[in-house]
């Protein structure tokens, strides 16, 4: 019995260990690390480092760091020089030049080859009617109605155009290395990983990626432009803002992008962060269903959605100034019509607004012939109560709370409402009408759209066409198909009237009651990095269009500033290396396989030991 | 034990396993919304969405066609290719997830079972004592808290408010540095989640072990042998501890096999990496191969722990023949 | 395994004489047990604020009826202090306990039911019929209970229908009862079952059997009121059960904002970013009331089954953590 006592002793104690082993492990200082990294949050999981896979806006943050644009954007949004350092417009043609002497991360040379095959891949696709991968970057191709592009020589593209349009500087291609790639068409590329490390031309090149943890690029030596202060920049995806936010107050993360109104305001008088509300290209909206053909067990529950003149009465029943102030926490603006303000060059106000007025709703109601009974409920032309299905996705933790202000509001009206909410796939599948298998068993739909830094993309949802496809108000009017025709050929004040013409059209036809454009509420930490800009200046530092500000930070320890805490990773001192780093890769993997054979090893002592009591416990018993 | 009752449950495991996969294969498709209605999008045309859908392999009848097809490429151990993460086979995305949930949860199990037994054990051995009235009241109430309520306190506390412990996550990314000191941040990333996870479980496994043990108290044998004047500590542990782990051993396997299932409140509140927070993010996509993965791991592990469990009792317990 | 209640039903005299007896010996028995009556009076509690919440802090206010400061910690008008929207959190507290109470109780009513009616019909027919149950059960014991639930509530709502209502409770917390129901009868099945083996071989059914009762009347006059105990006990513990895994389920996104359970509180407040914002009162409140309901009905099942049914090893709810 004594080889059992220290049997058992040894199994304790190393049980023991291990836990005191952590412990110790936990608080054990970070040790100094030697490359300056930025490390960005987001609450999006990366879904692919391919950039025709990619349907996320962390997905575009990252294949941007990797690969150029052709064209870039400046800190205005408006283009600038990217794969191409200068252009000339001709009626139906714009030449592109190539940058001379520009290499990729590998050090192979860059030239217009890789832009015709990068290129061509969304041609040859458009030619078939159909998409590359998930379908989000070659639309902007067609959109910019490309028809031809040729490469008369290695520094010199051509892409000829049937308007004379700006998109074509706004196309999102990115430049990929035809020497890598070049084999596949634009069917397989799809098919393609794109795994760590890659070969680009952006400021910094993936490196490592851990799907659900994080992204990690490295410094391209190559890179054209100026080369940034940081050594890496890390994109961090969390699973919900709580604990992104944690670790930004707790300095694991330099920038959170997408936190919430309390979290915003929290952060706001914290002298440690420095907080912008910018704006965000789209909307949430109430979207009626507006399909006219009867539907078998389907469609809308009442026929008063066709009419115009009903949806313009609710219009005024929506306080949309309230959503903005208690929904949002004050970070947005109330909505109006369908493109956003932050295309400033382009959105008007309605000119015939209309104001929350609960009564003059109801006056209009009645003028439009939809009386109250006796129960005070509001009646169809049919002489039916109209109670209306309020169909919301449960990502979004804004709808629920809409949803109760419109139920509040309808309900003054006479009006019913029932909300629900699904998930996104369930609720994508129920707006859809027979045109696209489906039966649009729904009355109003609260989602919201996210829109390209062309207005083409949010005002394409309200075409005949989109019903069965992008539609979710099964909207038509042939009137705005022809103004939306017209605008594609114009350019500048002769495109803007007609934009203003379709915006008011929409507005007053009010397929939509566009409630608020939400704001983009990010954060950052002033003791690391310095020189953040917003781009546009209404906009934010990252996860914006381009990822010029990544090459412009400055060391936040160089200048000292006041109140700026010193961190125990301290890793941001002194000039920026060179050198690229590219040790570690393999390292996080390594040490969970440490661990789990750890792991494995107490398992079979404590079995062992199990199995050894169990055979000579019977012993004793017998005695 | 012989080998046809060996025979008879691998057989019973592996056409549970089959039936268990053809039902989810199915039910995944039952579930309204389709794949290519995850993600609202402009600019598409009924032809492309039709594109898309062809290229998933969904324009056909799911049976036979797509069943025929899945189980064709399964047998062949292909899995496919996930559809959120498009391009990445499903085998690569579910193999990155299954490290963190293993080495969270399993080292989770592990603790609660030691500590479980051990606390159950001594709170049995000694009903209505100071240890029992304490331990099993402490069981009791852990038992009745979900992982996140135990877990959200405890990042409160030691996380953001004493800075013990980084807030959430498996490993600090980017930086340097050797395998050692790898190891030091992923070791601090998991003291608070293993913390809670061990804590989650410790209440079940300490009462089971109690009643058990009281159970074994009252037999002969542990009578004889205090009446022999044996050290009272050393009956527990050497005859009646052994003898009371038997009805445990099946509740264990059956736990370890719900280890790779992970726990998805948990890797919400801790930003773990692991299969939980997967199945739901493939759940909202739709992503059917993904799922059909996920689950083909999970019904294997939670079968194979069952049939575990079954021969290690026929092994224990000489009465188990059949 | 033989109740006190399974010895000798011969008459309907001496059955009636014998269960005034029980019940008295009962009630001593149970009023002796001070885990069990601590269990009931702060279920009584919770039962009555459950019942009549309106009487204590009014209507439930929503986004559009909240008067409080936004995140606001306690303060006079609200001595719980606020949520996101301004609203009490006293008031949301109380108003989740009628329907975190009402989801738990129609859960366990639809449990006990299925599983009884199965556990009952599977071990006394036996054969085919027996086996096929028990393979259904199987499918629903081996997936994990909340992965499952997360696949199956779009299914039900589908089946059900958006518009429904039951009792004042909307569609979205129907789907979160039938789900409960759905995932956790198989246990209750399985334990009745193997009770039901047992008497079936008893002299009492044999003789009904001679007799030439039915095998409808057999279960219901002679299997059903020899199992009632065990349901009994059963259901207290499904109760724990069914708040744990609601609170559960409604934390990671299957509540009804509308209709905030605890665990919907819990999941606004972590979308809020209440741990982070060292918002406590937000959580606590709500987690409290989980753990004393989860930890009170576990209390109070294990002495009901302690005394009702002495000889049968201690059993737990199952729960198999997400």
């Amino acid at each position: 019995m004594r080889s059992s006592q220290r049997r058992r002793g040894a199994g304790l104690l190393a049980m023991l260990g291990l836990l005191g082993g952590l412990v110790l492990v936990g608080v054990a200082p970070v040790s100094a690390a030697d490359p300056v990294v930025l490390r960005a949050g987001t609450t999006q999981d990366l879904d692919s480092t391919n950039p025709f896979n990619t349907i996320l806006v962390v997905g575009y943050e990252a294949f941007q760091l990797t690969y150029n644009l052709l064209v870039e954007f400046d800190k205005d949004a408006h283009p600038a020089a990217g794969y191409a350092d200068s252009w000339e417009r001709a009626p139906d043609k714009v030449t592109f030049h190539i940058r001379t002497g520009m290499k990729w991360s590998d050090g192979t040379a860059a030239t217009s080859q890789d832009v015709c095959y990068s290129w061509g891949l969304a041609m040859a696709a458009i030619k078939d009617d159909t998409n590359v991968g998930a379908g989000y970057l070659d639309p902007n191709v067609k959109d910019a109605g490309v028809t031809k592009i040729e490469c008369p020589d290695d520094s010199t593209f051509v892409a000829s155009t049937t308007d004379q349009s700006d998109r074509i500087f706004q196309v999102y291609i990115p430049i990929l290395p035809k020497h890598i790639y070049g084999k596949d068409d634009y069917k397989k590329i799809a098919d393609e990983k794109f795994d760590a490390p890659l070969v680009g031309t952006g400021p910094y090149t993936l490196a490592e990626w851990k799907t659900g943890q994080f992204a990690r690029f490295v410094r391209n030596p190559n890179y054209w432009g100026k080369q940034g202060f940081e050594d890496e920049v890390v994109l961090q995806i969390y699973k919900n803002s709580d604990t992104m936010v944690q670790a930004l107050k707790s300095g694991e993360l330099d920038y959170a992008h997408g936190v919430n109104s309390d979290q915003f305001k929290q952060l706001q008088v914290d002298p440690t962060f420095t907080t912008v509300a910018g704006k965000l290209n789209g909307w949430s909206q109430l979207a009626f269903n507006e399909y006219t053909k009867p539907i078998k067990d389907g469609g809308a529950s009442t026929k008063a959605l066709q009419d115009p003149a009903f949806r313009d009465a609710l219009g005024y029943a929506t306080d949309k100034q309230a959503l903005v102030d208690r929904v949002l926490g004050g970070f947005g603006d109330p909505g109006d019509t369908a493109i956003p303000p932050v295309l400033a060059d382009w959105h008007v106000a309605p000119d015939n607004p209309r104001h929350f007025n609960i009564d003059l709703a109801k006056q209009k109601l009645d003028a439009a012939g939809y009386t109250l009974d006796s129960n005070g409920k509001r009646l169809d032309k049919e002489g039916k109560p109209i109670n209306l299905r309020l169909d919301y996705p449960n990502t979004d933790d804004n709808y629920p709370k809409v949803a109760q202000f419109v139920t509040s509001w309808y309900a003054q009206l006479g009006i019913g409402v029932t909300s629900q909410g699904f998930d996104s796939a369930t609720l994508g599948e129920i707006i859809l009408p027979p045109e696209g298998d489906g039966k649009a068993k729904y009355d109003i739909e609260l989602w919201g759209w996210v829109g390209n830094p062309d207005p083409n993309a949010l005002l394409q949802i309200f075409r005949c066409d989109a019903i069965g496809s992008s539609s979710d108000s099964q909207y038509c009017n042939p009137a705005f198909d022809n103004l939306y025709d017209q605008q594609l050929k114009e350019a500048g004040t002769a495109r803007h009237d007609t934009l203003a013409k379709m915006q008011n059209l929409i507005y007053n036809d009010a397929p939509y009651d566009i409630l608020y454009y939400e704001a983009s509420l990010d954060v950052w930490r002033n003791d690391r990095f310095a020189s953040w800009q917003s781009m546009p200046s209404d906009g934010t530092p990252l996860f914006t269009y381009g990822i010029l500000d990544y090459t412009l930070l400055t060391d936040a320890t160089a200048v000292p500033t006041p109140g700026a805490t010193v961190l125990a990773t301290g890793g941001a001192s002194g000039a920026p290396t060179s050198a690229p780093s590219t040790g570690g890769t393999s390292g996080s993997s390594g040490s969970t396989g440490l661990l789990i054979v750890l792991v494995i090893v107490v398992i079979v002592a404590i079995a062992g030991w199990l199995y050894w009591r169990r055979r000579n416990a019977p012993k004793v018993e017998l005695e | 034990m012989n080998g046809r009752y060996l025979l008879r449950k691998v057989t019973q495991a592996i056409v549970t396993i089959v039936a268990i996969v053809l039902l989810m294969f199915l039910l995944f498709r039952i579930m309204p919304g389709s794949p290519d209605r995850a993600v609202k999008r402009p600019n598409i045309t009924i032809e492309q969405v039709q594109a898309l859908k062809a290229q998933l392999g969904l324009d056909k009848p799911l049976v036979p066609d797509q069943l025929v097809t899945y189980v064709r490429s399964t047998l062949s151990g292909d899995l496919g290719y996930s559809f959120k993460f498009r391009g990445q086979p499903v085998t690569e995305v579910v193999a990155d997830a299954i490290g963190p949930t293993v080495l969270l949860i399993g080292l989770g199990e592990l603790i609660a079972i030691v500590v479980g037994l051990a606390l159950g054990s001594l709170s049995g051995w000694r009903r209505g004592g100071l240890v029992d009235r304490v331990g099993n009241g402490v069981s009791l109430i852990l038992y009745s808290m979900p992982y996140f309520v135990i877990g959200m306190p405890m990042i409160i506390i030691f996380a953001a408010g004493l800075h013990w412990f980084p807030t959430s996550g498996m490993t600090t990314s980017g930086g340097s540095s050797d395998a050692v000191s790898q190891l030091v941040d992923l070791g601090s990333h998991l003291v608070l989640p293993l913390v809670a996870v061990s804590l989650g479980l410790i209440g079940g496994y300490s009462i089971l072990m109690r009643s058990s043990i009281l159970e074994t108290r009252a037999e002969d044998y542990i009578t004889t042998a205090r009446a022999k004047g044996l050290p009272d500590r050393r009956v527990l542990w050497t005859h009646a501890f052994p003898n009371a782990l038997l009805p445990m051993v099946t509740w264990i396997a059956i736990s370890l096999g719900y280890v790779i299932a992970g726990a998805i409140t948990l890797e919400v509140v801790f930003n773990w990496p692991g299969i939980g927070t997967l199945t739901v993010e493939a759940l909202d996509s739709r992503d059917y191969p993904l799922l059909q993965g996920i689950f083909l791991l999970i019904a294997v592990s939670v079968v194979v722990a069952n049939l575990i469990a079954d021969l290690v009792y026929g092994l224990l317990d000489p009465r188990v023949h059949a | 395994m033989t109740g006190p209640a399974a010895a000798q039903p011969t008459t309907a005299a001496v059955r009636r004489l014998a269960a005034v007896r029980r019940s008295a010996g009962f009630a001593t028995r149970f009023l002796g047990r001070t885990d069990g009556l601590v269990g009931v009076i702060i279920l009584g509690f919770f039962a009555f604020i459950a019942a009549f919440p309106g009487i204590f802090v009014g209507p439930l206010e929503d986004v559009t009826t909240a008067t409080g400061l936004p995140l606001h910690a306690p303060y006079a008008a609200h001595v719980f202090g606020t949520d996101e929207l301004g609203r009490d959190i006293l008031n949301l507290t109380v108003h989740a306990a009628r329907i975190s109470m009402t989801i738990g109780l129609m859960a366990t009513i639809i449990t006990i039911v299925v599983g009884a009616v199965v556990g009952i019909v599977s071990g006394y027919v036996g054969g085919v019929l027996d086996t096929i149950l028990m393979r259904i059960a199987d499918f629903f014991l081996v997936l994990p209970t909340v992965v499952l639930a997360l696949i199956l509530a779009p299914v039900i709502l589908d089946v059900i229908g958006a518009g429904a209502e039951f009792g004042g409770i909307r569609a979205t917390l129907l789907v979160i009862v039938v789900v409960i129901g759905l995932t956790s009868w198989a246990t209750t099945a399985r334990i009745i079952r193997s009770q039901v083996l047992s008497l079936k071989e008893r002299m009492f059914v044999d003789r009904a059997r001679v007799i030439g009762s039915g095998p409808g009347r057999i279960m219901r006059r002679h299997i059903l009121p020899n199992v009632v105990n065990l349901i009994v006990a059963q259901a207290v513990l499904t109760f724990a059960g069914a708040v744990f895994t609601e609170t559960t389920l409604s934390f990671i996104g299957l509540g009804d904002p509308v209709a905030p359970s605890w665990g919907q509180v819990l999941n606004t407040a972590q979308a809020a970013g209440a741990p982070g914002l060292g918002a406590w009162w937000y959580i606590a409140p709500p987690a409290v009331c989980v753990v004393l309901v989860v930890l009170s009905f576990t209390l109070v099942g294990n002495a009901l089954d302690d005394i009702l049914n002495p000889k049968s090893a201690s059993r737990l709810r199952v729960v198999d953590e997400p």
